[in-house]
């Protein structure tokens, strides 16, 4: 399982992240601080004074052996430091032993001069019914049950006797770890919806910018995104917008260009056009217009592919089936070879002059290669398809796809007649692509190549 | 020499210019020659012309702001030649009152056609018709909007016609109620476009009423006068 799935994507969502985390850690280690220092206090608070009861207790039980003299009425048991002497090990076994008391009490023994030969140490939860709970005094016995647990220190002397003491044992890491999670949950709220807030304010403007630089359509007037948030985040809207406004700078520069191209070369291609008509054979004038009229169309799809980033015609309502019909009906006023079955009006929201050269460019191709064209509309549910069928000698295989580049042409082909396939068809594709189409080729069977313009509904 | 058509002729650019002046004077016009439009004005001032062919593009004072005076001042028909098929320059062309307009780079027979048409409507009818081309037509639910060479529906769909039908029906939407002959129906059509010159009208009158009328059988809207020719039957209005 990844669990990089599960980290937050956000920028708000990061740094939330970040800083609960950092939060955390640093909580940690302030409770890992506390609870080393609570231990000493409580090494100090516990164990100083029952060593110091132990020594004590010793002292009086040990020297002065006669039990009977101190009028005690338990053997063996000091009243002051409460502290019992017995004969053999007191203590039940199978409890667990806390080393790290043993080493304290028996490190404090030392400096008080005495060298006990065993030490047990045992933590126990208080069982407040225990029979000497109930008899203690009730202040006592409640502060005892309020701590929690209590410790139990056995101790044998070096003359083999040992000596048992009981005290309170405060546990406090549970009320530690309440305060912990108390503060921790205090921090993230005041720490928390700060930076939530904050980070929506840097993230706000980036997600508009973001969708502005998604959306950006060069040369369609867009207003320039507001400047908003810390200086660091407007600085990046505004080179946004500068550049932005580059570009459209630049892509009317290459209008103007293009303009300024298809001006110098329409002209003298103009004045050629006037002068063959004193050329005296009919012919050959003929096929000089021709040459003329085919650089002519060439130039156009040069500039209307160039152009066609920033269309200038805005799409309407057609009827796709009349402009089909309209551009076989112009060729058909050509005396080409050109079938279109007519098919039932079907409106779509298309730029209608660029439709009719994509649908034009590819009968023109089948019409040069093909010696003829079929045109059919086939409407679907959710697309609607062209189909543009000739009988030439189709396209290899492997090369389906090449065609479609602008300027290349099949090396088959490769002859004056039937120059500018490549342009018409790389025209013809941006125009459906633009329109959220795509045109597809395919080899007829019994021969022949099928162009197909697949359209969005 | 009188009876000889004056045309002027305005381009800066002398290779266009020279080869067709001399062209068009093979074809029996006389031919003055400007190459901006002050000359232009010059010329106007000092000759009596019938006609003006006009390129748009020129250094200086540009070929649409001398249409546009020539237009306030005289009715002199003006032929724009335009480096551009721009939807926006035909637009903008015949709104400066400009007669018609051929593309660069044309067929000077197609010009000179074009130039003979223009002139005999003028003889014939006078007073030339102002801006004929420009502007929308309304007639029976449709609409033909001429700058964009497109004919929409009462639901706002435009559809698409051919260059002939276009032709057909401009010449027709034109001069509604006038009956007009199969000759003079293939005058008026084969001066705008170098396609449809051979395409029987009656077939493009089958294929428009196919797209405009109810009933094709039982034409309302484009009505065929025995002996005659075509007329446009419905009410046009200008928009």
């Amino acid at each position: 399982m990844n669990l990089r799935r599960f980290l937050p994507k956000s920028l708000t969502g990061q740094i939330a992240l970040l800083v609960a985390a950092a939060l955390f850690v640093a909580q940690a280690i302030n409770f890992g601080l506390m609870l080393n220092d609570r231990r000493e206090g409580r090494f100090n608070q516990v164990i100083v004074p029952s060593v110091t009861r132990l020594i004590d207790a010793n002292e009086r039980l040990t020297a002065h052996a006669d039990p009977a003299e101190n009028g005690r009425r338990r053997p063996g048991y000091d009243q002051r430091t409460r502290v019992q002497l017995h004969a053999t090990q007191p203590l039940p076994g199978g409890e667990e032993r806390r080393l790290d008391i043993e080493d304290a009490i028996r490190r404090g023994l030392a400096d008080g001069g005495l060298n006990p030969k065993q030490v047990f140490a045992v933590v126990r939860p208080i069982d407040g019914n225990r029979q000497f709970v109930r008899k203690m005094s009730p202040e006592r016995a409640q502060r005892l049950r309020r701590l929690g647990a209590e410790l139990q220190i056995a101790v044998q002397l070096p003359d083999g006797r040992w000596l048992t003491l009981q005290t309170g044992w405060p546990r406090t890491e549970r009320v530690l770890i309440w305060q912990l999670l108390a503060q921790t949950l205090i921090l993230y709220i005041v720490v928390l919806i700060p930076v939530l807030l904050a980070t929506r304010r840097i993230a706000r403007p980036l997600r508009t910018l973001a969708v502005a630089a998604q959306g950006f359509t060069p040369g369609n007037g867009a207003d320039p995104v507001e400047e908003r948030g810390p200086s660091d985040v407007r600085a990046v809207i505004a080179a946004y917008n500068s550049l932005s406004l580059r570009v459209n700078a630049m892509l009317d520069e290459k209008d103007r260009m293009l303009g300024a191209i298809g001006h110098d070369l329409r002209t003298p291609l103009a004045a050629l056009r006037v002068r063959i008509e004193s050329v005296e054979d009919d012919e050959d004038r003929n096929r000089m217009a021709d040459t003329i009229d085919e650089m002519n169309r060439t130039l156009d799809d040069i500039l209307s592919l160039a152009r066609l980033g920033r269309p200038s015609e805005p799409p309407t309502d057609v009827d796709l089936s009349a402009l089909i019909d309209a551009v076989v009906e112009d060729f058909r006023d050509l005396d080409m070879p050109v079938q279109f079955e007519e098919a039932p009006r079907l409106k779509m929201r298309i730029r209608s002059n660029l439709m009719r050269r994509a649908v034009r460019n590819l009968i023109e191709n089948a019409v040069k290669y093909g010696h003829g064209a079929e045109v059919s509309l086939v409407p679907g549910d959710t697309s609607v398809s062209i189909d543009v069928a000739d009988r030439g000698p189709g396209i290899p295989a492997e090369q389906v796809e090449a065609v479609f580049d602008p300027f290349t042409r099949l090396e088959t082909s490769r002859n004056r007649e039937t120059g500018g396939i490549g342009l018409g068809l790389a025209l013809a594709r941006a125009i459906v692509r633009d329109a959220g189409g795509d045109i597809v080729l395919a080899n007829r069977e019994g021969g022949g190549l099928v162009a197909t313009i697949r359209l969005p509904r | 020499m009188s009876d000889q058509p004056h045309l002027l002729l305005v381009d800066d650019e002398r290779s266009i210019r020279e080869p067709l002046a001399q062209y068009l004077t093979k074809q029996g016009f006389r031919v003055t020659q400007a190459g901006d439009a002050e000359g232009a004005r010059a010329r106007m001032a000092a000759y009596a012309i019938d006609l003006v062919i006009l390129d748009i593009m020129m250094p200086g004072e540009d070929g649409l702001s001398l249409c546009r005076h020539i237009r306030e001042t005289s009715e002199i028909p003006v032929i724009l030649l335009t480096a551009r098929s721009e939807e926006t320059d035909r637009i903008v062309g015949l709104e400066m009152g400009a007669d018609d307009y051929v593309v660069k780079p044309f067929s000077p027979r197609e010009l000179a056609a074009r130039v003979k048409v223009i002139l005999r409507r003028a003889a014939a009818g006078g007073a030339r018709q102002h801006a004929p081309d420009s502007g929308s037509f309304a007639f029976a639910g449709w609409v033909l909007k001429t700058g964009e060479r497109a004919l929409v529906d009462r639901d706002g769909v435009s559809v698409p016609l051919s260059t002939g039908e276009y032709n057909l029906l401009h010449a027709l939407v034109t001069r509604p109620r006038a009956v007009l002959t199969r000759d003079q129906l293939l005058d008026l059509t084969q001066g705008r476009e170098a396609a449809a010159f051979d395409r029987a009208i009656d077939n493009q009158v089958s294929r428009l009423r196919k797209k405009i009328e109810t009933d094709a059988k039982n034409p309302d809207i484009i009505k065929t006068v025995w002996g005659g020719g075509y007329t446009l039957a419905a009410e046009v209005t200008r928009l």
